[in-house]
């Protein structure tokens, strides 16, 4: 979900979608970045993600991930999810 | 489905996945360093690349049909190290697969019924009942067509037809004899199939003023008229009426039987008394009916109708299969198809033993794939992969032998009549059988052998070097398939035994009569153009002298069915002893010639045949059914026929009986011969006597025929053997492959003991030996063999003696004088399969008795 909702904002290769986690969560997330080639790849495969290689902004060959319109839905549906779930939470810890 | 499609794409790039994965990875670690400026902490972050880009890898690779892959390729590694193994197993099952499509493609071509009618099934034929006594025969009153159709609602479409032969001539071609249907319109309406050229018959066509109106079939078309479109409209003139050519049916159609021809039946025709009698009245049960509703209702119509008293069923409601011989004999087809399956299950006990045996020696490779990690179901299907393997390409090669066979049966088949659905040629359902049987017998004889070998103890068989998969419970699987396979062959054995025992009886019956050198023709004479007896008498008796005078022919005469060939069956009353009549009852008889009995050489025992119409000859059978035990000379009898004040006719000679029934021949019927000038027929049957091998004459036979009526051909010109010959081929056919069928499964069975004895005496030479050198004589080792060998022998004649009695009942249909439990037969079903045992025992115990004991101990 984090993923899809970093490439909502633009398209980006790997390393770009680990810094910007990193970076939006100050810190907190920090993902192991090998781990995020195979999902990744498992998205791009599912059809939630297209790829395409591109120059980048450092001349070199790098892979862009951007989200397809079935990601954006997934996205959709994914956060919808989460939110019911971290209200769900807040109020079972809210109940006195 | 795009996934798969990305797959694909991947792995025909492998290579270029492989180095995206690697820039992936390599501008990553590029980037990192660049932000810390340390390569050692980059790639830290980063994390095991290596596993990283073998799980992307893995994303993208179809791991399961890999595996597949992987297995196939080491299957065929497997079987290609060891060929004699291989080889052995190919051609067993070659012959076991083939055979078995061979049969199915037969049966099930023989069982489709495709005669163009929808649920073919729920078809029904109304027969006359045997309940009508003492009701004038002749007029069929509870057959009555009108009075059935109007009033039974439990048959729908209720049709009547008629099936005859026809004379064709027209300015086109040469006169021809077709097969003619005439059928009402409601039998047209369950037809399937519609005329590919012209129209089809409506109720229109049955209207009295209606022209005349004829269909053709694809056949006729071809030949006639060359399969040109405009034959429509052409007038084609039958039985010297002309007709109309309104349409064409595609090829195949033919019901309700294979005609040449379709008419419709009028109102007028179903008045014809004549037509009456061969009628024919079916339809198909309505929605939800069942046979027994519609006889008893059916029954209660045709019972009002008539005036007289009704002792038992008026008319039979059968199913209209029945009439089809193919369908009667489906036990038979049937059986055969238990025959083959037999052959292939001994064929899967014999690979099932030829893997055991190899299991043996894999126990250790085994092993070691289990210690270094493979999963048993893994092993497992492994081992199935193989055994499935070998069975395929047992299945192709299977293919090819089904291909031949088919042919040979079609070849041998080929004299026969048959229905033209009957087509004995691979075809779709063939193939899916095929492959079906095919990777069926791999799994189920590469079963046995896997779980054996899966079920492996990696430790003791890693360390004792292979012997760990021959333990004792490896011996008695086994044998348990070699009881089995002797089980299944004993089944094989009763049923051929069956079979052969039936068809040398059916050979060695007495004719009574002498068939050789004997010429016969089939003459059939237009009612339209001889409509008296004195027309049709005239026509034979120039027939007779045309064909007399021909050089080479010694006798000729006429006789309304041949030999082997059936019988009329007349309403007729017979004198009993004391010069009273009897009562009218069905009687059995052939209209015959009086030169008849001199042409065939049939044996007159007393009295003598008639010169004119002046008595009748009964056969014996006949004389001891009415008047046992007396002189059946100058007692009277007479056959109605459909006329009344037929007259009393006096026995004046009793012939041998001849065999006449077709399906039973040793069954003897009391026959009578009426005087052909009694009874003049139209259709006769021509017998000649030759001087010269009756082939030669046939040309002159059918120039004979017509000289004397151009439009009149002659018909099923052939020698009486050849004729008997084809009224024995259903017998000779199924004889030959049933007896083919057990020949292999004895081989088979044979070669499966065999191999177990022998291998179980190379087993145990060590153990043989110490016998002997503890005292044990060669007359010990030998019987200690074969009582083991023979323990599997009996068993199997144990277990499948009740199986063959029950399985041989399907073919009393196709046994003539043999009862299916004939006890001769399966005491040589005994005899053969104790002898072959012994055989089979036998000679690895000779072996075991020239264990020489010292080598054997050092043996190892």
């Amino acid at each position: 979900m984090l993923i899809l909702k970093t490439l909502a904002r633009a398209p980006m290769h790997g390393w770009g979608v680990a810094q910007s986690i990193q970076q939006t969560s100050e810190e907190v997330l920090r993902v192991e970045e090998g781990s995020l080639y195979p999902a990744l790849h498992r998205m791009e495969l599912d059809g939630l993600i297209d790829a395409e290689w591109g120059q980048s902004e450092n001349k070199r060959r790098a892979k862009y991930y951007r989200l397809t319109n079935r990601g954006r839905k997934a996205l959709a549906e994914e956060a919808d999810h989460w939110r019911q779930l971290a209200q769900a939470i807040a109020r079972v810890m809210e109940a006195v | 489905m795009n996934k798969f499609v990305k797959r694909l794409r991947a792995l025909w790039r492998r290579g270029q996945l492989d180095r995206d994965l690697e820039d992936e990875m390599a501008f990553h670690l590029a980037m990192n360093e660049k932000q810390s400026g340390d390569s050692t902490a980059a790639q830290r972050r980063l994390g095991n690349t290596t596993a990283f880009k073998e799980s992307c890898r893995d994303l993208w690779a179809f791991t399961r049909i890999e595996a597949w892959w992987q297995d196939i390729r080491y299957a065929l590694r497997t079987l290609r190290n060891s060929p004699l193994v291989t080889a052995t197993a190919l051609v067993a099952l070659a012959l076991g697969i083939g055979a078995n499509t061979t049969v199915f493609t037969i049966v099930s071509s023989a069982l489709r019924f495709d005669m163009g009618v929808d649920h073919v099934e729920r078809l029904v034929a109304l027969h006359p009942g045997e309940g009508l006594e003492n009701v004038d025969p002749r007029s069929q009153p509870s057959m009555d067509f009108a009075n059935l159709r109007s009033q039974v609602k439990t048959v729908e479409n209720l049709a009547a037809y008629r099936f005859s032969a026809v004379n064709v001539s027209d300015s086109r071609a040469l006169p021809e004899r077709y097969w003619r249907v005439q059928m009402t319109a409601s039998g047209w309406a369950l037809v399937r199939p519609k005329p590919i050229v012209g129209r089809g018959f409506g109720p229109d066509d049955e209207r009295a003023d209606a022209t005349p109106a004829v269909l053709l079939s694809h056949r006729a078309w071809e030949r006639r008229y060359g399969g040109d479109p405009s034959a429509v409209g052409k007038v084609m003139r039958i039985d010297d009426v002309d007709h109309v050519v309104v349409g064409v049916m595609p090829a195949g159609a033919q019901f309700p039987e294979d005609a040449d021809l379709w008419t419709p039946m009028t109102a007028k025709d179903l008045m014809n008394p004549e037509f009456r009698r061969a009628l024919l009245i079916f339809g198909r049960l309505a929605d939800g009916v069942t046979l027994a509703a519609a006889q008893s209702e059916v029954d209660g119509v045709a019972r009002r109708a008539i005036p007289g008293k009704v002792t038992g069923p008026a008319v039979s409601v059968r199913p209209l299969l029945e009439m089809i011989g193919v369908y009667e004999a489906r036990a038979m087809l049937y059986a055969m198809m238990f025959a083959v399956g037999f052959v292939l299950l001994i064929v899967c006990g014999d690979v099932a033993n030829l893997l055991l045996g190899r299991a043996a020696a894999r126990a250790r490779e085994i092993s070691i794939r289990i210690a270094i990690g493979a999963g048993r179901v893994r092993i497992i299907r492994q081992l199935l992969v193989e055994s499935v393997m070998l069975s395929t390409a047992g299945g192709v090669a299977g293919g090819l032998v089904a291909v031949g066979g088919l042919r040979w049966f079609e070849n041998m088949t080929a004299q026969g009549r048959r229905p033209s659905w009957i087509q004995f040629t691979m075809d779709a359902r063939g193939f899916a059988y095929l492959a079906a049987i095919s990777i069926g017998a791999g799994i189920l004889f590469g079963l046995a052998p896997a779980l054996q070998l899966a079920r492996v103890d990696v430790n003791s068989s890693v360390k004792d070097g292979g012997r760990g998969a021959e333990g004792p419970r490896s011996r008695r699987l086994a044998g348990l398939l070699v009881g089995f396979q002797m089980a299944l062959c004993v089944v094989l054995l009763a049923a051929s035994g069956l079979m052969i025992h039936s068809t040398v009886k059916l050979y060695n019956a007495p004719l009574a009569i002498d068939p050789a050198n004997v010429l016969t023709m089939r003459v059939d004479l237009p009612e339209t153009k001889y409509a008296t007896p004195d027309r049709v008498s005239e026509f034979y008796r120039g027939l007779e002298a045309t064909l007399g005078s021909l050089p080479g022919v010694t006798h000729v005469s006429l006789t309304s069915h041949l030999p082997l060939s059936g019988w009329d069956d007349f309403r007729g009353q017979v004198e009993n002893a004391a010069g009273k009549p009897g009562n009218m009852g069905e009687l059995s008889g052939l209209v015959v010639d009086a030169n008849y009995f001199g042409t065939l050489g049939v044996r007159l025992r007393h009295g003598q045949a008639f010169q004119k119409a002046e008595g009748v000859v009964v056969n014996e059978s006949f004389a001891a059914k009415f008047w046992p035990g007396q002189d059946p000379l100058g007692k009277r009898l007479r056959a109605a026929d459909g006329r009344d004040g037929q007259p009393w006719m006096t026995v004046i000679g009793v012939a041998t009986d001849v065999q006449q029934n077709r399906l039973s021949p040793l069954e003897r019927t009391p026959l009578f011969y009426l005087p052909y000038d009694a009874e003049p027929q139209r259709t006769v049957y021509v017998l000649a006597r030759t001087a010269v091998p009756p082939g030669n004459l046939v040309e002159a036979f059918r120039r004979a025929v017509q000289n004397l009526d151009q439009n009149l051909p002659a018909q099923d010109v052939m020698s009486l053997e050849n004729h008997i010959a084809q009224q024995r081929l259903d017998s000779a056919v199924f004889g030959k492959l049933f007896a083919f069928f057990a020949a292999i499964a004895l081989l088979l069975a044979w070669v499966g003991l065999y191999a177990v004895v022998a291998h179980g005496v190379s087993q145990r030479t060590q153990e043989i030996g110490i016998r002997m050198a503890l005292g044990g004589t060669r007359r010990d080792i030998f019987t200690l063999v074969v009582k083991q060998g023979m323990r599997q022998v009996l068993g199997g004649f144990a277990v499948g003696l009740p199986l063959a009695l029950v399985v041989t009942r399907g073919l009393s249909h196709g046994l003539v004088g043999v009862s299916p439990s004939d006890p001769a037969t399966y005491a040589s079903v005994a005899v053969v399969l104790g002898f072959a045992g012994l055989l089979g025992c036998a000679i690895p115990a000779r072996r075991a008795i020239r264990i020489d004991p010292l080598a054997a101990l050092r043996h190892e």
